[in-house]
């Protein structure tokens, strides 16, 4: 809720003093490439899946190719370790496992003699209830904002994680939340994302498809979406940082056990 | 430790030397004009000599037999008089305005302790006059933000009233005002402060070498106080600004004896949203106001009685979806005693208060949330100019903090559930005692302790928390059950040894405790930032700084030249962890690192003093570094206001009796800050990868100021001045942020996004006032 106000009130003080941006030139030192590690597995079947990348200098392209030939496993809840398979170059798969609620997976990665490892633990889901276009007027202009409800449960350490597509783009906002002011109410929640620039093409407009997938995850999650969100650099001023992340062994990203639940609805 | 305490037994002993028979003057100066006592008037007979205090009254004590005494204050007449001196004499005088013409070449006041002899250094000090010439973005005249042209004290970002000194971080300034604690001196995001400069008489900082009265901040004082208002005749001054408008109204209550004075100020930008015939942009809400009030009343002709007051607050809302309201209130009582010449004594009662309150509404779910810090405050200091070569000072002071860190109050079918946070009590109680004794005409010493007992109180849970920040255990307390006490001793030395009849030499060392701690990620000032107590595991934080000065008058008194070094060491500094999120209700402490700093620096400041063109130039080199296990990978990092290099030049000129010109010029280092040294991707979005704390520059800061003031009409009964200002004269885009984004045209490439705020901020305001 307070993240809410700061978000608030930045967007305020840029409203109130037009400033103005330009395009510089930093120079930003060079620096030892590290692994990273997308790990997710959710209560369908046929969705465990890891994906391993590279960081690059800030000065390369955004194209960040796969990383071959690592060794990947999953174990369900101390069992056996399964070996995924590199579907793709960097992507590894598993059909067979399918994410329960309360099993705890672990994950080991290999790559060139270089273990990481983590684990996370599936939640028990928690329904989508609703997803709904509403109106706010914000500074004289309207806008359409997507709204989710959902019932949190009684017992408390429910975090939830959101994504929003806008037609088939992705929202690049991060959208997290736990119950800690919440707990065992039927909440809503409006994912708002600030447009920069006033960027319309971010905007909902009539006719758009929004989709929200919804994820109920487990708190080193939450704390690493949340600390993407909080300390990526983008926020107003507060000294960026890198995520806190579940797994160990120095990769950088994250290993995440969740159920997932998706609705979509037509903005009129 | 024990050793220093032994030290000041030592020469407290040495206070006792008799001498040939002495008698003592004593009594108040006061401005003939307004009847407001003068602080740091000077009362001179030849080499002897004292300054009056902070209520006007002064002590002096010399031989028997003839005196010639010269009274004399900055911008007012000096007064001589001749005594014949054989009995304890009260003496209360009244200093004339200045001529016209004197007035306007001597602008510049010499700050008190930058007196040659004076063992206080690492002061500043600004007089009214000066802050009304500097020229200030949208025009309005601001006490924090003409600090910040000194050396030592820089801006904490963009037309920022917040300011960091040599070294320290922003919630290490103790600011006053008369004696209150104000805890959030900033209005709107900190484009400007709380302080109403018609309102205001004296601002002195204190940036080394505090004296034992005060204490409870590491870094500073800034140590403002308000007018008492003129017990002579009415005056209404007033401004109209750009921003906002200023009314002043003070008088008698009884002739010569008693005053008052109110002071209001209100912006209206919002004013001009109500303009607007869309009802959207009509119901939001943005404004700032202050109100200044003080009234004082001479109860007998030893006992004054001071009331003051101050209450500010801004609110900024959008429609019925959302507002922020957060302001300060301070109050004052204070009453005067003069026992007789050589002892004055001030008891004050103080209260202070800062809350914010959020409200959030969305359809039927309407949240408020509420967070305050309140303090009740009692002091009682003991003046004692005990001979002619000792004066004492003796106080105790006790405050108490609550703290409501956050109440959450939810409708009935809202998403959020009411909620409220622990309260946080504690007791903070300090006792001091300080000498400055005159050694030798040369040789000018001042020595002091100040001994602070920090009480955490209950109720509440207390926590132990291991190193990963995990909590191994909760500890339940009573109410008005004592969780931890800390004890700290903080020594105040100094010395001052005159080289010659122009220049003198000081050192001094001082160890300041702090027990209340802001906590904030940002580097702006944020209403919602949250100042906390010590705790069992929060210790206080302790400086220790030593400083050296050289101070030289120039071509007769006309320059003055001022070098100082220092350094300092901090312990028990705060920070973050990666990833904290700090409105929580629990072990806060589970977020948070402990570590320690180490700032040091070289301070120039020439001033030139008399002549139609005054003004000063000031250069600061310095350093400031943390070192904080788990950031950085343990290693020393630049604190966020680390800035080595920080240039001000500021220079006024009278042109002629109706125009007087200003200008001044800026520059400084960019502030370390942390850039991301690699990028990578997450969930099919561009994220950086850091690897330092603070290991990057923004770019050099630079920028000038100008303004001119026309005085319109001087009559007897009636005065007005225009006043232009041009803020960012030549337009330079100064980074406000850096950001690192996703090129939005080409995805493939991430780009440095600098974003500026004000360029070419063009301002007039127009003053008056009655007589």
């Amino acid at each position: 809720m307070k993240l809410l106000a700061n978000k608030f009130f930045f967007l305020i003080m840029i409203v109130l003093f037009t400033s103005c941006e330009k395009v510089i030139d930093v120079s930003l030192n060079d620096t030892a490439k590290k692994y990273v590690i997308e790990g997710n597995i959710t209560n369908e079947a046929g969705d465990c899946k890891i994906k391993i990348t590279q960081s690059k200098d800030f000065s390369e392209n955004n194209d960040f190719s796969g990383v071959s030939g690592a060794k990947v496993t999953v174990s369900d809840n101390g069992g056996a370790a399964i070996v995924l398979t590199e579907t793709s170059q960097g992507m590894y798969e598993s059909t067979t496992i399918k994410g329960i609620t309360g099993h705890t997976y672990r994950l080991n990665v290999t790559i060139n003699r270089t273990e990481f490892t983590s684990s996370s633990t599936m939640p028990v889901p928690v329904n989508l209830d609703s997803l709904y276009i509403k109106d706010e007027v914000f500074f004289g202009n309207s806008v359409k904002l997507a709204s989710i409800a959902y019932s949190d449960p009684v017992t408390i350490g429910n975090a939830y994680h959101f994504i929003l597509y806008k037609n088939k783009d992705k929202e690049s906002t991060v959208f997290v939340t736990n119950d800690d002011f919440t707990n065992g109410n039927k909440v809503t929640n409006d994912l708002w994302f600030a447009d920069d620039n006033d960027d319309d093409s971010k905007k909902l407009k009539q006719g758009d498809t929004v989709k929200v997938v919804m994820e109920c995850v487990d708190m080193p999650i939450y704390n690493y979406w949340y600390s993407i969100d909080a300390a990526s650099g983008s926020s107003n001023n507060a000294t960026p940082a890198n995520p806190v992340s579940n797994v160990t062994g120095g990769a950088l990203g994250y290993f995440s056990a969740h159920t997932v639940q998706t609705k979509s609805t037509m903005v009129r | 430790m024990n050793k220093l305490i032994l030290l000041v037994v030592i020469l407290f002993m040495g206070l006792y030397s008799l001498a040939q028979q002495k008698f003592t003057i004593g009594g108040t100066l006061k401005s003939k004009r307004t009847g407001e006592t003068i602080i740091g008037g000077s009362v001179r007979s030849n080499n002897a000599g004292t300054v009056s205090n902070d209520y006007g009254f002064y002590s002096l004590t010399l031989p028997q037999g003839t005196h010639t005494l010269e009274i004399s204050s900055v911008g007012l007449q000096t007064q001589t008089m001749k005594i014949e001196l054989n009995k304890n004499t009260t003496i209360n005088v009244l200093l004339d305005d200045a001529a016209k013409e004197l007035e306007e070449v001597v602008v510049s006041a010499t700050p008190r302790g930058r007196s040659l002899k004076s063992t206080q250094m690492g002061v500043e000090q600004i007089s009214t006059k000066e802050i009304k010439n500097i020229p200030m973005l949208f025009g309005e005249r601001d006490v924090m933000k003409a600090i910040q042209l000194l050396p030592g004290i820089k801006s904490a970002g963009e037309g920022n009233s917040g300011f960091f000194v040599r070294g320290g971080a922003a919630d290490q300034n103790l600011i006053l005002l008369d004696e209150a604690p104000v805890y959030n001196a900033s209005h709107l995001l900190g484009f400007f402060s709380t302080f109403n400069s018609d309102a205001i008489k004296d601002v002195t900082v204190y940036k080394g070498g505090m004296p034992a009265q005060y204490g409870g901040r590491l870094s500073s004082v800034l140590d403002i106080k308000m007018n008492d208002g003129n017990n002579q005749n009415y005056n209404v001054s007033g401004g109209i600004g750009l921003i906002s408008s200023k009314l002043n109204i003070e008088g008698p209550i009884q002739k010569d004896k008693s005053s008052f004075l109110i002071s209001a100020r209100r912006t209206y930008a919002d004013m001009f949203l109500k303009l607007s015939s869309d009802p959207s942009i009509k119901n939001n809400a943005l404004y700032f106001y202050d109100l200044n009030a003080k009234l004082n009343y001479q109860l007998s002709s030893k006992d004054r009685l001071y009331l003051s007051g101050y209450f500010g607050a801004d609110k900024l809302g959008v429609g019925d979806l959302f507002s922020l309201k957060w302001g300060n209130g301070t109050g004052t009582l204070r009453l005067n005693h003069i026992f007789n010449n050589k002892l004055f004594s001030n008891t004050s009662l103080i209260f202070s208060n800062y809350n914010y309150q959020i409200d959030i509404r969305n359809g039927a779910d309407e949240i408020t949330l509420f967070s305050q810090i309140r303090d009740w405050n009692i002091k009682e200091e003991l003046q004692w100019y005990l001979n002619d070569k000792h004066s004492i000072r003796i106080g105790v002071n006790a405050i108490s903090h609550t703290m409501h860190p956050g109440d959450i109050t939810a409708s009935q079918f809202s998403s959020f559930n009411s909620l409220d946070f622990q309260r946080r009590y504690s007791w903070e109680n300090a006792a001091y005692v300080s000498d400055v004794w005159k050694a030798t005409d040369k040789l000018n010493l001042s020595y002091g302790l100040r001994l602070t007992a920090f009480s955490i109180l209950g109720a509440g849970d207390f926590y132990n928390v291991n190193s990963a920040g995990k909590v191994t255990d909760t500890l339940h307390y009573n109410s008005g059950e004592v969780v931890k006490t800390y004890f700290n001793l903080e020594p105040r030395l100094a010395a001052s040894y005159v080289l010659n009849t122009s220049s003198s030499i000081k050192a001094s060392y001082v160890r300041n405790v702090q027990n209340l701690h802001l906590i904030s990620n940002s580097t702006t000032s944020n209403p919602t930032d949250k100042w906390i107590a010590s705790t069992n595991i929060i210790k206080p934080e302790i400086s220790d700084q030593v400083s050296l000065g050289y101070y030289k008058n120039l071509a007769g008194s006309k320059y003055e030249l001022t070098v100082e070094v220092y350094y300092k060491t901090m312990q028990n500094q705060i920070d973050y962890r990666d990833g904290a999120n700090t409105f929580v209700n629990g072990a806060i402490e589970a977020e948070l690192l402990f570590g320690k700093g180490q700032a040091y620096g070289i301070e120039w400041l020439l001033k030139k003093k008399e002549g139609k063109l005054t003004g000063w130039l000031s250069y600061t080199l310095s350093k400031t570094e943390r070192k904080i296990n788990g950031i950085n990978s343990n290693q020393w990092y630049n604190a966020r206001q680390d800035r080595p290099n920080d240039i001000a030049i500021v220079a006024m000129y009278q042109l002629n009796k109706k125009w007087s010109l200003s200008g001044n010029w800026i520059f400084f280092t960019g502030d370390a800050v942390s850039f991301p040294s690699g990028k990578y991707t997450v969930g099919g979005e561009v994220y950086f990868y850091y690897t330092e704390r603070n290991g990057y520059r923004m770019p050099n800061y630079h920028r000038l100021d100008l303004g001119a003031t026309v005085q319109l009409k001087n009559k007897k009964r009636w005065s007005s001045e225009l006043s232009f200002s041009l803020y960012n004269a030549y337009g330079r885009e100064n980074a406000y942020t850096i950001q690192f984004r996703q090129n939005k045209d080409d995805p493939s490439k991430t780009e440095a996004v600098q974003t500026a705020l004000f360029k070419f901020i063009p301002s007039i305001s127009y003053n008056f006032k009655f007589k």
